[in-house]
């Protein structure tokens, strides 16, 4: 026993795949420690935030201010506004505006925003410009306002009284707030999805629920097709002819079928995660049943058997005695295999719009499939998907590259 | 004086590993073969017998590498002559080999008679699929097989005209040497003695001039073959004629491995190997001294420290021993009474 | 002579035990594919038609309104019949071709809905599977032979691949190729603004909405094939007749001609096994490309509670894959002699 583990360990691929899955594994139970919000809280009012560290703008305004005289402050402001693109569109404007191109130079930000001041004209039509162009100059517009201003920005307080405004204090350019001093501050380092829910939090329950349902699909799926394997293969005769067939049955109809329609009849409202992972366990038996068979049969007459046999020791007793501790090595593997397709299998489901419900637990396919309704992948909303599929990729390729790795230990002819 | 049909001078080869590793499974072995005789080798599995066969071929692929000797058939040296040279006028022509495995040896999905034009074909002999079909059909026949066998897939024979058609196909280009690595080993007793004879009566008829029969099961031998050679980690330790070594065996590893054989029967195999207690060395790392030290009952300290050079016993015997002739008679002898009291 | 013609005809005696027993094996897996789509959608507590029911009568206050189209629902598609009855007419129906009137496109008959999807997934989905086939056995045989880095190479990636959901793969490809690089449509199976005929504006679309689909597939199948041939090869490297051909002389060209012909066969099997799920998971890389095959008519089926239509898209695709299934097993069956030989045992 010490001595296949170690051998397992030794398999860079097992040890690859091991390492992988339990970095994964570490994050998912680690990670609620940490952050204990509900995964399915809404904090965004709005779909599809990105990425990043969200500093509340209220906040920084009380917090302590700290002058820096930063040269290139002001450079990077205006490029915020002003990029290639912009200058771009505005000079285009101009031009059709009837301005000379030889006149504008749009590397020069002073000249540029004022000639772009002194001529663009909200109302003015420009013939060929659709409608959105027109929305687009106004609000560029709008942006470039005050933008090579020096004077600080104005805070003013309402007078209680008179109700009229009154300043309260003016922020300079120059004036800057650390992070650490700002009360409220979220990083989302995945953004939000398209229901405002933060990803990273949803992402690591999603993955631990599908893994629970790997888990239970894979436990069902493994249990029967290792109980039936067991009885085909060692009582023979008629019980194997039956199981045989039925196994036989369900490799060539196609599981995904019965497992549609299974999870359509059930119905949405009592789609829990458990009874999506029971009943993908319940169509998945079939590869395992038939693997255990044939190993089953290979093991039947071997000489330790038949001496049990002659030993008069019970059928059971030689199950557990002389054929389970032979195939267990199968068995694992055949366990972890199920374990990654049954986490596909919730996946594709759930793509279907057959995944457990919707409102108990998020799942990476459930997560695939909101992110797919709300076309997060059209819409270049990266963060609400590919981490999603990474997720799930890495999981099954380390689930199958463990199960490579004890195949080669188990069966030395694949080494090379 | 017959002629010569196989003499190999030195042979060393090795075998690389997957760890990059070097194991010289054949170690400066030389043996000769003359026209219609036969040779035995035998030893236990792992003892390097098998890699010898498939050294003695000239033709080498990976894992295993040609380091130094020379190997003559029929007086011409095929060590030094291009690998694609060897496979085209050498293999199946001038040597030719039945497989350990002879069972699972010809292509599944491929019929007889066209693995059979492969063969032809390939020795650039042409000839049409007419006279190939001719030529096969009179041998088969000759052999005692069916026609209607060349029309077949090896998965509609039986494991007997399976190994049969091996014959048949190997000695198709009658080669002066015949290399027989275990080609009973898989069967039942019947069809073991079928294809000795079968062997014999082909060196008999002249299909081939010479062979070399390798086995682990040394009874076998001494009913085949003229001489008996015995190999241990890669080296030669005894050579002899065939009655001389079976029943009058000098070196101690033959003298065990005689004494460790009672019935040759399939089964037995493993009870066998072990009879001699302990295991072969490493040949990753040889040992410095006789390799046969670390079992040898009647190893001595000089035994582990110097090497062993083979010994003439006169009559063509050889053997790889420190002790004398005598000094070994008389430590059976002891022995063999104490076995007795 | 005359043995000879008693061999040809034990061996054309074995293929037909081979093709009848697999004749049998088709229609058996096809009764009960048949049935497992009638029962199991009615062994399941709920009614399908009082789910649709209530969904449509959302709203509607009068109770016998809601009656009274209940029972127009039930009738039709005669859920308040006895189970044996039901059956009947479920048989009859699908013979006729008739799988009744879809729910969610009322009242297009759900046969209609079907036929135009089914064209479409068949074209896109056998083609990709064959090419993936073809690519990853060949791929997978030269990682055999060739080792070293190329094996090294595409090994990690295809197992990589292979473990992708189809889906995945397919969300992969449109981003890259058709959100950011903008090189083929983002949707469907044509362009929107064209309506299917033979014109070549219409063909040139529907090529290029092809191309996406096709190759998520394809990918994906040449992963798992890859793997498949590379552990099939080295075994059949290893083989015993390997080594006695090579000293008997055949040059390693030829070898390698017979070591790829025997790995290859057993490949058509694993294909005509794992169909199923190839195509299962292909259905669901439609789903994203909003490709117009049964894929997306089963997505819309369940958004659209539509019961009609999600058991009659189950129990087609079920006859395409079990179909699919016979036809390789009859081909395996042609081109492999081990079969007819272990049959005329």
């Amino acid at each position: 026993m010490k001595h296949t583990l170690q051998q397992i360990f030794r398999s860079p691929k097992f040890v690859v795949g091991f390492s992988i899955f339990m970095a994964i594994l570490l994050i998912v139970l680690i990670y609620p420690l940490f952050i204990t919000d509900s995964p399915l809280k809404i904090i965004g009012q709005g779909t599809f935030f990105p990425p990043g560290i969200y500093v509340s703008a209220y906040d920084s305004l009380g917090a302590p201010k700290f002058t820096l005289n930063l040269t290139d402050a002001a450079a990077k402001r205006v490029a915020d506004k002003l990029g290639d693109q912009e200058r771009a569109d505005i000079r285009d404007w101009l031009v059709a505006d009837g301005i000379p191109e030889t006149e504008i130079d749009i590397h020069n930000t002073e000249k540029l925003l004022e000639q772009w001041a002194q001529n663009y004209d909200p109302n003015k039509k420009i013939p060929g410009m659709t409608f959105a162009k027109q929305r687009y100059y106004q609000r560029l517009d709008e942006s470039l306002k005050g933008l090579l201003s020096k004077e600080g920005a104005i805070i003013a307080q309402k007078n209680t009284e008179t109700g009229a405004l009154e300043e309260a204090e003016i922020i300079n350019q120059t004036d800057y707030v650390n992070i650490d001093q700002v009360a409220s501050v979220r990083v989302l380092p995945l953004g939000t999805d398209n229901f405002g829910r933060d990803v990273l939090t949803e992402l690591v329950a999603a993955t631990r629920t599908s893994l629970q349902i790997g888990l239970v699909a894979g436990l069902v799926a493994t249990l029967i097709g290792l109980t039936l394997g067991l009885l085909a293969g060692y009582i023979g005769g008629t019980v194997d002819d039956i199981i045989n067939f039925v196994t036989n049955l369900f490799i060539v109809i196609p599981s995904f079928v019965l497992l549609i329609l299974i999870s359509y009849s059930v119905g949405q409202e009592s789609r829990g995660a458990f009874l999506v992972a029971t009943v993908i366990g319940l169509t998945a038996w079939p590869w395992t049943a038939r693997a255990v068979r044939a190993q089953v049969i290979s093991l039947r007459n071997r000489d330790h058997v038949n001496l049990s046999k002659l030993s008069g020791h019970s059928i059971v007793h030689i199950i557990l005695t002389d054929i389970l501790p032979y195939i267990a090595s199968y068995v694992i593997m055949a366990l972890i295999l199920q374990i990654s397709s049954g986490i596909l299998a919730e996946a594709g489901l759930s793509i279907l719009g057959l995944g457990p419900k919707t409102t108990e637990v998020p799942t990476l396919g459930l997560m695939m499939n909101w992110a797919m309704i709300y076309q997060a992948h059209v819409q270049g909303r990266w963060w609400a998907y590919f981490p999603v599929l990474m997720t799930i990729a890495l999981i099954t390729f380390s689930m199958n590259l463990m199960n490579t790795g004890l195949d080669q230990v188990f069966n030395p002819a694949l080494r090379d | 004086m017959a002629n010569t049909m196989l003499e190999v001078h030195e042979l060393t080869t090795k075998y690389v590993t997957r760890f990059r590793e070097d194991v010289y499974a054949v170690d400066h072995v030389s043996l000769k073969v003359e026209e219609g005789k036969s040779l035995g080798i035998a030893g236990e599995s792992g003892c390097g017998k098998s890699t010898l066969a498939l050294s003695l071929m000239g033709y080498y692929f990976p894992p295993l590498h040609y380091m130094s000797g020379d190997i003559l058939i029929n007086g011409t040296n095929i060590s030094g002559m291009k690998p694609d040279d060897v496979r085209k006028s050498i293999l199946g022509r001038e040597i030719a080999y039945i497989p350990q495995a002879a069972m699972n040896a010809l292509n599944p999905t491929q019929k007889i008679i066209h693995f059979i034009e492969d063969v032809i074909l390939e020795h650039d002999l042409y000839v049409t699929k007419k006279d190939i079909y001719e030529r096969a059909r009179k041998l088969f026949e000759t052999v005692g097989l069916p026609a209607e066998v060349l029309e077949k897939y090896p998965v509609e024979l039986s494991g007997g005209m399976k190994q049969r058609t091996v014959i048949a196909v190997s000695v198709l280009l009658l080669p002066k040497v015949l290399i027989a690595d275990e080609p009973s080993s898989a069967l039942d007793v019947t069809s073991q003695k079928m294809v000795i004879k079968m062997l014999k009566q082909l060196m008999e008829a002249g299909f081939i001039s010479s062979m070399i029969f390798i086995t682990h099961e040394l009874p076998l031998l001494y009913n085949v073959t003229d001489d008996i050679m015995v190999m241990y980690a890669g080296q030669i330790v005894e050579k002899a004629g065939a009655q001389e070594a079976v029943f009058d065996p000098l070196h101690p590893y033959s003298k065990g491995l005689m004494g460790s054989i009672i019935v040759p029967e399939k089964g037995l195999r493993d009870v066998k190997l072990t009879a001699i207690p302990g295991v072969p060395p490493n040949l990753k790392k040889p040992p410095m001294g006789c390799r046969f030290a670390e079992r040898c009952k009647l190893a001595k300290p000089e035994c582990r420290v110097t090497s062993v050079p083979l010994r003439d016993a006169g009559n063509g015997r050889t053997y790889r021993c420190i002790l004398s002739e005598n000094e070994l008679r008389e430590a059976y002898a002891r022995e063999a009474f104490q076995n007795a009291k | 002579m005359a043995v000879h013609y008693l061999t040809v005809r034990c061996r054309v005696k074995g293929y037909w035990k081979y093709f009848l027993n697999k004749l049998g094996w088709f229609l058996v897996t096809f009764v009960f594919a048949f049935l497992l789509n009638f029962i199991l959608p009615r062994l399941m507590p709920g009614d399908p038609v009082a789910a649709i029911v209530s969904r449509l009568a959302q709203g509607m206050s009068n109770a016998s309104g809601v009656q009274a189209i209940y029972q127009q629902y039930a009738d039709l598609f005669g859920t308040n019949k006895p189970m044996l009855e039901q059956f009947f007419l479920y048989v009859r129906n699908v013979f006729h071709g008739d799988f009744g009137l879809s729910f969610s496109q009322y009242p297009r008959p759900v046969a209609d809905v079907l036929r135009a999807s089914i064209g479409w997934t068949v074209a896109l989905q056998f083609p990709a599977i064959i090419v993936g086939w073809l690519i990853g056995n060949t791929l997978g045989a030269l990682a055999a032979y060739l080792k070293g880095s190329f094996d090294k190479i595409l090994m990690p990636i295809s197992i990589f691949i292979s473990n992708l959901p189809q889906f995945g793969m397919a969300v992969i490809l449109l981003v890259v190729f058709a959100v950011n690089l903008k090189w083929f449509p983002t949707s469907g199976g044509y362009g929107f603004d064209l309506l299917p005929s033979f014109t070549w504006p219409f063909i040139w679309s529907a090529i290029t909405h092809y191309q996406l689909p096709f190759w998520s597939i394809v990918l994906i199948a040449i992963g798992g094939q890859a793997i498949g041939m590379r552990s099939m090869a080295i075994y059949e490297l290893n083989a015993d007749y390997v080594k006695y051909s090579r000293f008997m002389g055949i040059k390693d060209r030829k070898i390698i001609g017979y070591v790829f012909r025997n790995a290859m066969l057993p490949q058509i099997t694993g294909l005509a096994l794992s169909i199923g799920t190839m195509v299962g998971g292909a259905l669901v890389a439609e789903i994203i490309f909003s490709y117009p095959g049964l894929g997306t008519t089963l997505l819309s089926g369940v958004m659209g509670q539509d019961y009609p239509l999600i058991s009659a898209s189950t129990l087609i695709i079920t006859m395409m894959v079990l179909t699919a299934n016979f036809l390789l097993e009859i081909l395996y069956g042609i081109i492999d002699p081990r079969i007819k030989a272990a049959q005329a045992d």
